[in-house]
């Protein structure tokens, strides 16, 4: 009973000290491994800034966090591409100061001024990537997949892997009908949701973990994957590859922004001038194993990591994609119709 | 004879079943392959990597203290209340069980963001405070129904007994009560530490910037793929609390030849 | 006032408050809301409607809802017979080493879920260990498809929830006087007579307690429907996240919860009166 009790003091002390001593303290939102470690203390070292990092699992749960508790206390959060348009629309978030960014010039231009955000007022990009067609060329011939339209064979009864996510699933169907992934249309949607359903037969998994892990242990051999992943489970087995589709791929850009009610906010331009350095920038794509929107930082990084298609795919592939934006009301179109394939083969 | 071996038998099956998905993850932490699929050969990189990571250190330490508190408090007021329960008739005995029965319901996702909704209607800034009266909340069903299941069955006449030979409440709660509930006691507590120690959802909602547990950590990794630093971290901890076992196995033996 | 009632007081009382506080009022507000509307941009907006309960009469929800069932139940059935034989032979043993296996239970469950999980995933994959030993051992010849599908659910619930069988097992078939079962035994009763009439009864209370405990969990845990089954074999537990996060119709997500409840209360009540009918039927015989 008495060493519980001299347990609970030393844990009572532990938790009174830890309180810190630094003056300026960023509160920094994000999903883990998003950062390497070491490098924000390398920032507070330089700065006297302190950042405390906590982490999110979701888009989703973010989102409902920072939307319910308005004096939420966070400084700096990385939304992917439609939660910038939605929560810029829906004034959650701050204008950021592009002069206080002396390394803002380093961002790729073609990656800038998307229609999620234009002019980047709201939004400066920290990591992108794509999703595409994963394939395992051990068993498929590699040449034989060009199109969305090929997860459709029904030669993949029960096999496929789609990523769980209603978005990513309606851009291969409107892509194949020739539509904007991005359509608010209830009749273009529902069309999408007719050629859909002919695919759930086909599904094995929605995936939502890093679609690496089944591509890897030989539970699936054909499916979506994201461009990250692939060069991930190309490191465990160099038969997984990635296929642009030729209707386009999904792109999506997970940005750093700042939320309205931020403290701190000079504070806050430093830490987002820092990530933009050529030479964290780099650190942290290969950290993560995406693409960094960082032009300056592909110089620092090797050459066989620059060079792989897969990761940093060409222009015209990039412009043949597409970004998601927010669909506004017609989210909840998509959801529901998602929810129905879902179940589907219950 | 036969049976006796069927049983030891069955009691190393449920063992092998339990402990299989760990050994795997041991086995993982020394594994230099990051996804832990195939082995790519020893390595004890993962926990270099791991001692060098405060944030998941602290993490951990985190989740271990509110499991901790919570529990124990949970248990406090769920043995109290599951003994209330049993002993007396009362009006709100059916207000109470109902109410336990809601949380046990109550999917992750409607306590979390019910519970913010509340702490954000009584001003209470989100972070240790709050993350302990959630892990509390959805403690208390567990305990009691646990606690109260051992003592129903209880032959009320040794209470009343009691009662008679002049002792109070508490002494009777102290002396009777307390020490046929233990085994529920301390099964309760374990199953709400386990609780506590593992849950996602109500604590991402129900937690601040200040105070970051584990099981959040590993939850925003799944995106990338989860660290196999957490094998390693997980291994440590589950050396620890094997090796309170054995700790707690030996004192036990060495009370018993006093 | 005397101290026996103030001992009393502050018991129910303690409890009372706590679940007013953080049950009772948070679940008020989702029941407010469970009437009104969603609203894309501030999530719920203040116009009152019945909506949300009308639209639960989908078939698809009442699809999701009995797969969930039926789901939970089958994973209680097994935590039960694998929990019941376990922890009663545990109470067989010396007491000194009770304790030590009891612990050696839970100890695995201190690893956070997800790597569990992970786990589970690397035994049941097509090149994982469960199939690499069958294959040695020639019983099937080609890699069974485990992952994904119903099994590898209620595998990963079953592995999930043991512990919750067998902690309230334990403590309430531990308690039982052997001295009833002796008296059984003299009286001619075989084993398999002692155990269905004397300790089975007895025992009841742990049986009800560890339904309780692993059946309405398991209808919740969304994540093993979505890392091992694939995100189809769902469970309602999935189903009503979805509502909340991905979809943000806080309202209709607050109808289904509170449905569920409701629904799930009936059932328990439903099999109570059935439980409680047969055991007269069974006194009076």
């Amino acid at each position: 009973m008495n060493m519980f009790k001299t347990a609970i003091k030393c844990v009572a002390a532990a938790l009174l000290f830890s309180s810190s001593a630094y003056a300026t303290t960023i509160n920094f939102y994000n999903w883990s491994e998003y950062i390497p470690p070491g490098l924000l203390s390398r920032f507070t070292e330089e700065t006297g800034i302190k950042v405390v990092y906590s982490t999110y699992e979701s888009n989703e749960s973010m989102y409902a966090k920072l939307k319910t508790y308005d004096k939420n206390g966070y400084d700096l959060v990385v939304p992917s591409t439609y939660f910038i348009s939605k929560m810029k629309k829906e004034d959650m978030l701050q204008e950021i100061d592009h002069n206080k960014l002396t390394n803002y010039k380093n961002l790729d231009p073609s990656l800038l001024n998307k229609e999620y955000d234009l002019g980047n007022r709201y939004s400066i990009p920290y990591i992108w990537g794509a999703t595409g067609i994963g394939v395992n060329t051990a068993d498929i011939d590699l040449a034989s997949v060009t199109s969305w339209t090929d997860l459709w064979d029904p030669k993949w009864k029960g096999q496929l892997l789609l990523t769980d996510d209603a978005r990513e699933i309606f851009h291969m169907a409107l892509k194949i009908q020739g539509h904007s992934a991005n359509t608010q249309d209830e009749t273009e949607l529902a069309q999408a949701y007719e050629l859909l359903k002919e695919l759930m037969p086909n599904v094995l998994v929605f995936n939502s973990d890093t679609p690496a892990n089944p591509y890897i242990a030989g539970e699936v051999e054909f499916g979506m994957i994201w461009n990250g992943s692939t060069y991930m489970a190309q490191q465990e087995d160099s038969d997984i590859t990635m296929v642009y589709p030729k209707e386009g791929a999904v792109f999506w850009m997970d940005s750093l922004a700042i939320p309205k009610n931020a403290k701190n906010v000079d504070a806050v331009h430093k830490l987002i001038d820092f990530l933009l350095r050529p030479e964290v920038a780099a650190e942290v794509a290969l950290e993560i194993g995406y693409p960094t929107p960082n032009s300056a930082a592909k110089k620092l990084l090797p050459k066989e990591f620059i060079e792989n298609k897969i990761i940093f795919p060409d222009a015209e592939t990039i412009a043949n994609g597409e970004f998601h934006s927010d669909v506004g009301e017609a989210n909840i179109i998509y959801e529901r119709y998602y929810e129905k394939l879902k179940a589907q083969n219950l | 004879m036969l049976k006796r071996h069927i049983s030891k038998v069955l009691l190393l099956l449920v063992y092998i079943y339990l402990y299989t998905p760990i050994f795997i993850l041991i086995g993982n932490s020394f594994n230099a392959s990051k996804y832990g699929l195939k082995w790519n050969g020893f390595t004890t990189k993962w926990y270099e990597l791991l001692w060098n990571n405060d944030t998941l250190l602290q993490a951990a330490f985190n989740s271990i203290t509110i499991a901790v508190f919570a529990s124990s408090i949970a248990v406090a007021i769920g043995t109290l209340g599951a003994v209330a329960l049993f002993k007396h008739q009362f009006k709100g005995k059916k207000f109470i069980s109902g109410l336990l029965f809601v949380v046990m319901m109550s999917p992750d996702i409607v306590m979390a963001i019910s519970l913010l909704a509340l702490f954000i209607i009584l001003g209470l800034e989100l972070g240790f405070v709050t993350l302990l009266i959630s892990h509390i909340t959805f403690c208390i069903p567990f305990v009691v129904i646990t606690v109260y299941s051992r003592l129903s069955n209880f032959d009320n006449a040794i209470l009343e007994a009691g009662k008679d030979l002049g002792a109070t409440e508490a002494t009777i709660f102290k002396r009777i009560i307390l020490p046929i509930a233990k085994p529920a006691i301390i099964a309760s507590w374990l199953l709400s530490f386990t609780l506590s120690l593992d849950d996602v959802i109500v604590s991402s909602f129900v937690t601040g910037p200040s105070f970051e547990v584990l099981p959040l950590k590993i939850y925003s990794m799944v995106k990338v793929g989860v660290s196999p630093e957490v094998n390693a971290l997980a291994t440590m901890m589950i050396l620890i609390s094997i090796s309170f076992v054995i700790a707690a196995a030996l004192i036990n033996k060495s009370d018993k030849s006093v | 006032m005397n101290n026996s009632s103030m001992f009393k007081r502050f018991s129910i009382g303690i409890l009372l408050v706590w679940l007013s506080v953080f049950v009772l009022l948070p679940n008020l507000m989702i029941i407010v809301t469970s009437f009104l509307t969603r609203d894309d941009a501030n999530l719920i907006s203040l116009t009152f409607t019945l909506d949300n309960y009308v639209r639960l009469f989908d078939p698809l929800y009442f699809k999701v809802l009995t797969h969930s069932v039926y789901m939970a139940s089958i994973a209680t059935f097994i935590c039960l017979i694998i929990g019941y034989p376990f922890a009663y032979t545990i109470s067989q043993l010396p007491k000194k080493i009770r304790p030590i296996l009891l612990f050696l239970i839970i100890v695995p469950f201190w690893t956070n879920s997800l790597i569990r999980t992970y786990g589970i995933k690397v035994l049941l994959a097509k090149k994982g260990l469960l199939n690499a030993l069958l294959l040695n051992l020639h019983i099937i010849d080609e890699p069974l498809r485990m992952m994904y599908t119903e099994f590898a659910v209620i595998f990963a619930l079953v592995y999930i929830l043991l512990p919750f069988m067998i902690l309230p097992l334990y403590s309430s078939i531990e308690k039982i006087d052997k001295s009833l079962i002796e008296a059984a035994k003299d009286l001619g009763a075989s084993k398999f007579t002692t155990f269905l009439k004397v300790e089975l009864p007895l025992t009841l209370p742990g049986i009800i307690a560890g339904m309780l405990l692993v059946f309405l969990p398991a209808m919740g845990m969304f994540y093993i429907a979505d890392l091992v089954g694939g995100a189809k074999n769902l469970l309602i537990g999935n189903t009503i996240k979805t509502q909340f996060l991905n979809i943000r119709d806080w309202p209709f997500g607050s109808a289904a919860s509170i449905t569920l409840t409701v629904f799930m209360a009936g059932l328990l009540f439903f099999y109570y009166k059935v439980g409680k009918s047969i055991k007269n039927r069974g006194n009076n015989a």
